[in-house]
């Protein structure tokens, strides 16, 4: 009985795992990629600030990332760890 | 320049054999093989393993562990083990030693590259490269700082380069593969059981981005109170509203205060996780990429980590700069 438990409680933390992950990495999805359309929209309008943008898009889009890095961290220690 | 065409030609058919070697040897290929497959599963470890307890005066034989794991099955298991292994007082784990070397690194180039700098002679190559490396960073501080630049620069610059180099030294092809092996003073693989891993980049271990954090959250609060006096806590604890009479701007002041107190404390816990993050996804991703498809398939992925290790390297030492130039900012909470 203990083991079957044991088994749903491992089984669960699996999908918990991927649910993290997966659910979590639609907000820097829609994050970067707001962020690499208003890097376009700025290039087309002023395409000699090129350094600088890409700078700073690049700046940015880590910032996004980190945030989907969280989640994915979330992930591992569940499945390997919890 | 037909020699140099033919070595494109070369180092492509190079990589192509490499990608369809990998691509049968690898985890996908072995699948359609009807034998075992080809390569051990990757492990994952989040904790840092240890490598020798100064306090025990031995090499750490963890081999009761090892028989232990082996006999429960999931994985699961086995890494909650580990994560509990490590004793409680000071020991020397494998980030730990990579952090020195990164740090002896360190202070090897830039002492040696220092050197070529002396005023009679010509400049050497090497300090020409650090010299170009650090006039651009000065300039970014002066961006930031202003005329601060010079006082944040050892700062900002100390751990730029040192989470750079960490995030690098991962990146070395050897690097991770050196074992320790339960035979002790046994490196490389003559017997015995792997025990873990010799060598791993300290930015995977959670204790040096925390630690990092800590230093950048001491020198904010220290310039802040430097630079403002005791007026730098008014930015925390806001009465100036209340004891003027104002009650509903006073209660919405004390809010923001205490909000901005808050931030100050959340901000140790999103650097140490976006370090730590950045880099134990970039060491989970190389080995899972050349899990699925060996040599060949992490190279993109290799160019990728060090690229992911500058920009967190320039986040994390340029968040600092930001904060440290906010916090020494006087600002006017008692005007309006």
């Amino acid at each position: 009985m203990e083991g079957e438990i044991a088994a749903v409680i491992t089984n669960y933390k699996f999908i918990g795992a991927g649910l993290a992950v997966g659910v979590g990495m639609i907000g820097p999805g829609i994050g970067i990629g707001m962020i690499g359309s208003g890097a376009l929209n700025a290039l087309s309008r002023n395409p000699e600030a090129r350094g600088p943008i890409a700078t700073n898009m690049i700046l940015a889009i880590a910032f996004a990332e980190a945030l989907g890095i969280y989640a994915l961290i979330i992930g591992v220690i569940l499945a390997l760890v919890a | 320049m037909s020699l140099s065409k033919s070595l494109v030609y070369g180092f492509g058919v190079a990589v192509l054999i490499l990608f369809v070697v990998g691509f049968i040897v690898g985890a996908i290929g072995s699948k359609f093989t009807p034998n075992e497959p080809f390569l051990d599963k990757p492990e994952v470890h989040l904790a840092p393993q240890l490598i020798y307890d100064p306090f025990l005066s031995e090499t750490h034989l963890n081999t009761d562990r090892d028989t232990q794991s082996k006999e429960n099955e999931t994985h699961g298991d086995s890494a909650k083990k580990e994560h509990h292994g490590l004793p409680n007082h000071f020991v020397i784990t494998n980030t730990l030693i990579s952090s020195w070397i990164a740090t002896l690194l360190l202070i090897i180039l830039l002492v040696i590259g220092a050197r070529g700098g002396r005023s009679d002679r010509e400049p050497t190559g090497l300090y020409n490269i650090i010299e170009a490396i650090i006039s651009t960073m000065y300039g970014f501080v002066e961006g930031v700082a202003g005329e601060n630049a010079r006082k944040f620069f050892p700062l900002f610059a100390t751990i730029f380069f040192f989470v750079l180099v960490n995030a690098w030294l991962g990146l070395i092809p050897i690097f991770q593969s050196l074992s320790t092996w339960d035979t002790p003073g046994a490196f490389f693989r003559t017997e015995g059981h792997v025990t873990g891993h010799l060598l791993r980049p300290a930015g995977t271990d959670l204790n040096m981005p925390l630690a990092l954090a800590i230093v950048s959250f001491f020198f904010v609060e220290f310039w802040g109170i430097k630079t403002l006096g005791f007026g730098y806590f008014s930015k925390f604890f806001r009465f100036g509203a209340l004891l003027k009479g104002k009650i509903f701007e006073g209660i919405v002041d004390l809010f923001v205060g205490l909000l901005e107190l808050l931030s100050e404390f959340i901000r140790l816990v999103s650097f140490t996780f976006r370090l730590f993050g950045n880099m134990t996804a970039g060491e989970i991703l190389l080995l899972i990429t050349s899990f699925l498809i060996p040599f060949a398939f992490s190279l993109p992925f290799y160019g990728l980590e060090l690229l992911v290790g500058v920009i967190q390297a320039l986040i994390f030492s340029a968040l600092t700069l930001v904060f440290v130039t906010m916090a020494i900012e006087p600002h006017g909470g008692e005007d309006h």
